[in-house]
């Protein structure tokens, strides 16, 4: 094991310093400047606006809502986050291009609304299901 | 150390979160990007291939099939990297945050990691949505980015080896807990105080989260991935190009009006400029006759988007031959567009005689965006080395 931790973190240095250096070299200074802007402003993003944010919802969730539900609603929230991330720069830059290009022409906001709504509808089915069987057999309360 | 936290350091009680949980997701993870190096390195010998290697014209649906995979598995990436760093995030507040300068290091190549591959991503992504807020030309950092993305894995795999392994040998639902406490100074953990049941989860399981994210990532990848996957085209919610709306049902990168072409297009004076041993000229009336060849071949753009599309026209090889080339000649097509970095390209070896200078798309004369009056078509080439208003051929050797 510890051979192989080796050979991977020497082969990972390598690698990367080459990545590394090729950009110092290829790229002009302002490039540069603005690259690390972008890798910093990442850094910034996801450790201080989203991974709080969704610790928070996670918090809000487990003191307001029961157990029973709320497992079905976690699943249409994650779900939904997840594709929420990948339709939020195409609802925004919808329409921006050439008609021909046949690119962002849908309408993305509508189009993630309905999915949304969808899983949704899925789960409350299901949530509605666990609850009838519960009723059925008040004696199985998990 | 752990009683040396000041009250106010914050605390992360959730169960879901594991070691085995988030080893993985890391697997998965893991492995998409090794599919996305892989995949983009291919994408790059289409740029800069070796002399002695031309790239070859079979399959045909080659770069149709890399390509798709490369977009539609970094699409996916985006919120699998995302679940990632949620799963690891008590990490963060560790205490002291920084122990010792071996910590301080482990800990800057882990912002490294963190910030270029939610860099790459994202600039991939928008690559795809041909948007570009930033000052540098996407290929380059791109490409070298990825080398310092592979390579900050590696050594983070070797950093977290033994946490890997305890990671996917433990069973999901019983694996220690992931808090802001490392498991090794954590008195609660299966490691220190032996066996003990399983963590409660009130509301979802550790199973139902790894469901749950892979079916997100699922419903992601069947949204999208219609603009590469034809037939499930009507599936595409979220797919950002649309094939059946491109003129005569095949979508545009580059168009006439962006490469300020137009009146040089379709002007009745246009002729090609055959360049070689025996040089030659031929007009828009000598087209017509000798346009005579078919063939089905995909356009397919290093941003995912493909279709199989019927083309006609003459073959590159004829007339390369009739200007005094060979079959193993090197040839330049130069566009008539101006001032841009691919208004040309090279060609040889099996693209050469696999090539079409095509006409006619889908049984119609070509459209002015897809390159009319000619251009080329070669199997298992990169859309835009398919050079589009073809003024100048030269055969190089």
């Amino acid at each position: 094991m510890k051979a192989w931790r080796i050979i991977l973190a020497a082969a990972g240095i390598a690698l990367g310093a080459f990545g590394v250096f090729r950009l110092l070299t290829e790229l002009p200074t302002y490039s540069l400047l603005i690259l690390g802007v972008w890798l910093l402003a990442a850094l910034v993003i996801q450790d201080a606006i989203l991974a709080p944010s969704v610790v928070g919802v996670g918090w809000l969730l487990r003191r307001y809502v029961p157990d029973r539900g709320r497992r079905f609603l976690q699943v249409t929230l994650i779900m939904s986050a997840l594709i929420t991330v990948i339709a939020v720069p195409m609802i925004f830059l919808r329409g921006t291009q050439p008609a021909v290009k046949a690119l962002l022409l849908r309408n993305y906001g509508s189009n993630l609304i309905l999915i949304i709504a969808i899983i949704a509808v899925i789960s409350l089915i299901l949530y509605a299901v666990r609850v009838a069987r519960d009723r059925s057999a008040p004696a199985n309360i998990s | 150390m752990v009683q040396h936290r000041p009250r106010w350091w914050p605390k992360f009680s959730s169960t879901l979160r594991s070691t085995a949980v988030t080893a993985r997701i890391g697997l998965v993870l893991g492995i998409a990007i090794a599919v996305l190096f892989v995949t983009g390195l291919l994408s790059h010998y289409q740029y800069e291939p070796w002399s002695w290697l031309p790239e070859p014209a079979k399959p045909v649906w080659g770069y149709r099939l890399t390509q798709g995979i490369h977009v539609a598995t970094g699409i996916a990436t985006i919120p699998l990297l995302l679940f990632k760093l949620w799963s690891v995030y008590p990490n963060q507040f560790r205490f002291p945050p920084i122990r010792s300068i071996k910590h301080a290091v482990e800990r800057l190549t882990v912002a490294i990691l963190v910030s270029v591959a939610l860099v790459q991503v994202t600039t991939g992504f928008l690559n795809v949505l041909n948007w570009y807020p930033f000052p540098w030309y996407f290929p380059t950092v791109h490409r070298f980015l990825a080398y310092v993305l592979v390579g900050s894995i590696l050594l983070h795999v070797g950093v977290k080896l033994p946490d890997i392994g305890y990671g996917l040998s433990a069973r999901v639902v019983e694996a220690d807990v992931l808090t802001e406490i490392p498991w090794r100074e954590n008195p609660e953990s299966h490691s220190i105080a032996g066996k003990l049941p399983p963590p409660p989860t009130p509301g979802i399981s550790r199973r139902g989260l790894l469901a749950a994210a892979g079916a997100g990532v699922g419903v992601v990848i069947l949204t999208s991935v219609g603009q590469t996957v034809t037939p499930l085209e009507p599936l595409g919610l979220l797919a950002p190009r649309q094939w059946t709306r491109g003129p005569q049902r095949v979508p545009v990168n580059r168009t006439a009006e962006q490469a300020k072409v137009i009146a040089a297009a379709t002007s009745p004076m246009w002729t090609l400029e055959v360049v070689g041993p025996r040089p030659y000229r031929l007009t828009l009336a000598d087209l017509e006759p000798t346009a005579v060849h078919e063939a089905r071949l995909p356009v397919h753009c290093v941003e995912g988007w493909s279709v199989g599309a019927n083309w006609r026209g003459l073959s590159l090889l004829e007339m390369v031959l009739r200007a005094g080339g060979t079959a193993d000649s090197r040839i330049q097509l130069i566009s008539i567009e101006q001032d841009w970095g691919f208004n040309h390209s090279f060609v040889e070896g099996p693209q050469l005689s696999a090539g079409l200078l095509a006409t006619h798309l889908n049984r119609e004369r070509m459209d002015v965006d897809h390159g009319y009056p000619l251009r080329l078509i070669s199997p298992n080439r990169a859309g835009v080395l398919n050079t589009k208003w073809l003024g100048r051929i030269e055969v190089l050797s």
